[in-house]
């Protein structure tokens, strides 16, 4: 509704960041992504359903979210939470799982995990901008020698990239 | 996600290739064109062999093509790697654009009391999915 409410996305190094202001307080966009009841009113696509949202919100506490096709398809999605700042911040690890929510082997013997960070800002008024990070290595340590700031020459070369490939 | 294994493999690849900011800056300057290794050095205080290790490690990684025509083997890019590494980037923006447009539908329903559900609503797989709550409130 107003400039500062348009979402924001950017490429960093290997992740994706995107962010947006929401007209809600903290403690209910906290509640909105920890609390199963309601992350699960919003985070499957437009037109599946989550029959399956466990969520264990503690350091190294596991989450399971299980999500249902329009055609009836069923996917899985695990991880762990490795930091619980209440109403501030949360990081996890997320990846495609069987039924029972065991990690998938995607190949090399490491399941395709990336690492989600989740930020709130209290903006008052209730107001909070959320910013979700996902980023391609689980490994933050990977992630950071990957850095040094190549996002400028991949912009580059993104841009590029229609008139090459055609 | 069925070819899984290969895009993984060719993803680590591409980034491992990209964590070096000369050879990033060698991709940068192919955007204009092809180059030879003479020409792709110029820019750098570095021999010519420290650049053609840059150069193997670009062509490894599928991130370069060198000709095997010319006598000056020029290099260019090799852009499907490349574009990989974007569309893993778009796949993930839009499915967050996605999420949090449906967040804000949720949170607005939340605070008008119009989701009385919201409190018993994990047993239920019935409800329509959250879609059409956010086609009611647009």
């Amino acid at each position: 509704m107003t400039a500062s409410n348009s979402p924001q996305v950017t490429t960093e190094d290997d992740a994706v960041v995107v962010e947006r202001v929401f007209d809600a307080p903290p403690e209910l966009v906290w509640r909105a992504w920890t609390e199963p009841e309601h992350f699960a009113r919003w985070y499957g696509p437009t037109g599946f359903t989550l029959p399956v949202c466990e969520i264990d919100l503690r350091v190294g506490g596991r989450h399971v979210w299980g999500m249902r096709s329009p055609d009836g398809q069923e996917m899985f999605s695990t991880g762990v939470f490795s930091e619980i700042v209440p109403l501030e911040r949360l990081v996890t690890t997320d990846a495609m799982a069987d039924a029972d929510g065991k990690p998938l082997d995607m190949g090399g013997g490491h399941p395709m995990e990336t690492t989600v960070t989740v930020t709130l800002e209290d903006l008052g008024g209730g107001r909070t901008k959320l910013t979700v990070r996902q980023a391609r290595w689980p490994d933050p340590g990977m992630a950071a020698g990957a850095g040094g700031g190549w996002s400028q020459a991949f912009e580059k070369l993104a841009e590029a990239l229609p008139e090459i490939a055609a | 996600m069925t070819t899984a294994t290969a895009p993984r493999d060719q993803l680590s690849a591409t980034f491992g290739a990209l964590a070096d900011p000369t050879r990033r800056a060698i991709l940068a300057q192919l955007v204009d064109g092809e180059a030879s290794v003479t020409e792709l050095a110029a820019p750098f205080e570095m021999t010519l062999p420290a650049v053609s290790k840059h150069l193997k490690v670009l062509e490894r990684a599928q991130l370069i093509e060198r000709s095997r025509h010319a006598q000056w083997r020029p290099c260019r890019l090799a852009p499907a790697p490349l574009k990989e590494v974007a569309d893993w980037v778009e796949r993930y923006r839009v499915l967050w654009e996605d999420r949090f447009d449906r967040l804000e539908v949720y949170l607005e329903e939340l605070q008008q009391g119009r989701s009385p559900r919201a409190e018993q609503a994990n047993d239920d797989d019935t409800e329509p999915p959250a879609g059409g709550a956010r086609g009611a409130a647009r």
